[in-house]
């Protein structure tokens, strides 16, 4: 049967709209149930604090709601403002905005959640600190939700800038790619710097004098942690406004759908590990206040370390964006091995980049407590990455032989 | 569904560019104004130390954000507590003037909070360069190591992106949210109830997220 584009077009908007709100709920659901379930637990604890839990745990899922809400807009912006009578590349675009959104918001909804959880559970062991544990929640959590409005930026590009200069092939995998880019890119990243939020409102219950440090660490924390998702952002960018039209289309398709899966997947990784040495670092401060400066050093070193796999695979992405095949060839082989390539490199940054997090977070929580060992137990953090990093180096070998050899 | 797309323009021809006006947002943002500068003369035209109701909600006001200032800011730049407190009035306000027929809220057309993202991270940065000084506050970008440069500008200009659209994201989708649901439910029963907690509640927090967002980005540059 043959259906004019329109009905391509508009059947791929619907589609978009389904994987927005569809993807977008897991995370935002997960986050106010987790803060709920504390918030229960919080007044069992205390019965006398249960208006101004109940207040705090309202709050808290309020803004968790927002990676929710921002799905909810661009659904609806998909499935009923969106034209139709447009060209058929623009049906990439919507289902690449659906993804970006929809992905883009799993992470910051569930990361959002671990901040109003800790702010109910602080209310109840340090009643009198509510208002700054308040305040802090709404800062940390507010902060998590940044990867999901990078999610949404790409997705109003996708739905509202016109494409009609791109050709359909291979521009279809680029707008695909980038919506993967920078929604798989975002999963880590929401979630990561959720981690630091968590842990800094339960350290200002602790230590509510120490909130100025703790404050300032949670917020340099969960910037580091949000790198991955920028580099997701900056490829989708790439993939949106470069050129495809003087491109072979067989096989750069495949290389661009490659580069988007290859930093989204491998951003996964390397945004929860920051959130965990994050985490710790603030959950360190708030012990011994004093501890600061050479916890922030060590948070930062680890966090650098472990984001070495996410600019792997970005380093793949940009070799498949800026050096493209240069003949025209259809065989399956051509485009099978640049796809392989980004996989290879995406699924396989996942893993060190949480494990070098959690090296790091130990090491952290260590040094918070003696800091005398400082440059030891740095020494042996970074000898313990390198290794756990070497998974991430097979795979980027791989890649590379994957690209340049077969 | 047509109420989601419509924007009522003003087009002007000035010395041949073309300007186009948001005339929706411009004559909502004049009214959220109206309003602050009605109330801040009325609350201070007589005052006394036995207050007037005005003058205590003024009171009340200045109080609290006195308080998240102080915390905030070291004793150099406390100067910047009536522009956050400005903020937080004009943005609350501002999301809640949908609550009432006929207008809307500024805060629903993107220029509007990427008008005060922008506005903020400028203040941010000048606060910074003030404190610390352009060399120590130049060498922050290439932390922790010197290649990182790009990453951390991109990570600043990601800022002003993000702090804008979560206030346009939640108000907008408030927004469609009520349009939608009215729809289906023919104005009966639910869209007082969604107007109190997308207009009153969640507007409020969202305010009050940009404020102390904006007061966290000057507090960070000049740490």
């Amino acid at each position: 049967m043959e259906y004019p584009d329109t009905t391509w077009v508009q059947a791929a908007a619907y589609l978009g709209a389904a994987f927005s709100v569809g993807f977008g709920a897991i995370g935002a659901a997960l986050g106010e149930g987790y803060a709920a379930g504390i918030a229960a637990q919080s007044i069992g604890k205390n019965p006398g604090e249960s208006g101004n839990i109940l207040k705090n745990m309202l709050i808290g899922q309020a803004v968790a709601e927002s990676a929710g809400i921002f799905a909810l807009v661009v659904s609806m912006l998909l499935a009923f403002v969106v034209p139709a009578e447009a060209p058929l590349i623009s049906a990439y675009c919507y289902l690449g905005a659906g993804l970006a959104m929809g992905l883009g918001a799993i992470g910051s909804g569930m990361g959002s959640g671990f901040p109003a959880a800790e702010a109910c559970r602080g209310i109840a062991d340090n009643p009198p600190t509510s208002g700054m544990l308040t305040t802090n929640m709404l800062i940390g959590s507010a902060i998590c939700q940044t990867p999901s409005i990078f999610g949404m930026v790409v997705a109003f590009m996708l739905m509202f800038i016109d494409f009609g200069q791109q050709p359909l092939w291979p521009g279809w995998a680029a707008m695909l790619g980038a919506g993967c880019a920078v929604g798989f890119g975002a999963i880590g990243s929401g979630v990561g710097s959720g981690i630091p939020a968590g842990t800094s409102t339960a350290g200002i219950a602790r230590q509510p004098a120490a909130v100025g440090s703790i404050r300032t660490n949670m917020l340099i924390g969960s910037a580091v942690s949000q790198t991955p998702s920028i580099f997701g952002m900056v490829v989708a960018f790439m993939l949106i406004f470069l050129d495809w039209s003087h491109v072979p289309a067989w096989p750069t398709w495949a290389g661009l759908l490659g580069a988007g899966l290859s930093t989204g997947l491998a951003a996964i990784g390397p945004g929860i590990g920051n959130g965990f040495t994050a985490g710790e670092a603030a959950a360190g401060i708030a012990r011994v206040p004093d501890s600061s400066g050479p916890v922030t050093t060590t948070m930062l070193i680890a966090q650098g370390v472990a984001q070495s796999t996410v600019i792997y695979g970005f380093l793949v992405s940009l070799i498949m964006i800026f050096m493209p095949p240069t003949e025209y060839d259809a065989s399956m082989t051509a485009w099978a091995t640049l796809l392989s390539a980004g996989l290879c490199m995406g699924f396989g940054g996942i893993g060190p980049g949480i494990g070098e997090g959690m090296a790091g977070a130990y090491a952290v929580r260590r040094i918070a407590r003696d800091m005398e060992v400082n440059v030891l137990i740095t020494r042996v953090m970074l000898v313990g990455q390198a290794v756990s990093e070497s998974t991430g180096i097979y795979s980027l070998i791989v890649s590379l032989l994957l690209l340049f050899v077969v | 569904m047509g109420d989601l797309t419509k924007i009522p323009q003003w087009v002007f021809e000035i010395g041949g560019y073309r300007l186009t006006l948001n005339s929706e947002t411009l004559i909502m943002s004049w009214i959220v104004m109206g309003i602050l500068i009605l109330f801040a003369v009325v609350a201070t035209r007589r005052i006394s130390i036995l207050p007037g109701p005005y003058q205590t909600i003024a009171e009340l006001m200045v109080d609290a954000f006195q308080g998240l200032v102080h915390d905030a800011l070291d004793e150099g730049n406390r100067h910047y507590f009536p522009l956050i407190i400005t903020l937080f009035l004009f943005l609350w306000l501002s999301n809640m003037l949908g609550v009432i027929p006929f207008l809307s809220e500024p805060t629903k057309d993107l220029n509007t909070p990427l008008a005060y993202g922008i506005l903020g991270f400028f203040i941010a940065h000048y606060a910074g360069i003030k404190t610390k000084g352009f060399k120590a506050y130049a060498s922050e970008y290439f932390q922790p190591m010197f290649f990182m440069a790009p990453l951390n500008i991109i990570g600043e200009l990601s800022k002003v992106v993000s702090i804008s659209f979560r206030l346009f994201g939640n108000i907008m989708g408030g927004s469609i949210i009520i349009l939608v649901v009215s729809h289906l439910v023919y104005n009966l029963v639910l869209p007082p109830l969604l107007n109190a907690f997308f207009g009153l509640f969640v507007g409020t927090i969202q305010a009050f997220v940009f404020t102390m967002l904006t007061l966290v980005y000057i507090s960070v540059q000049t740490k």
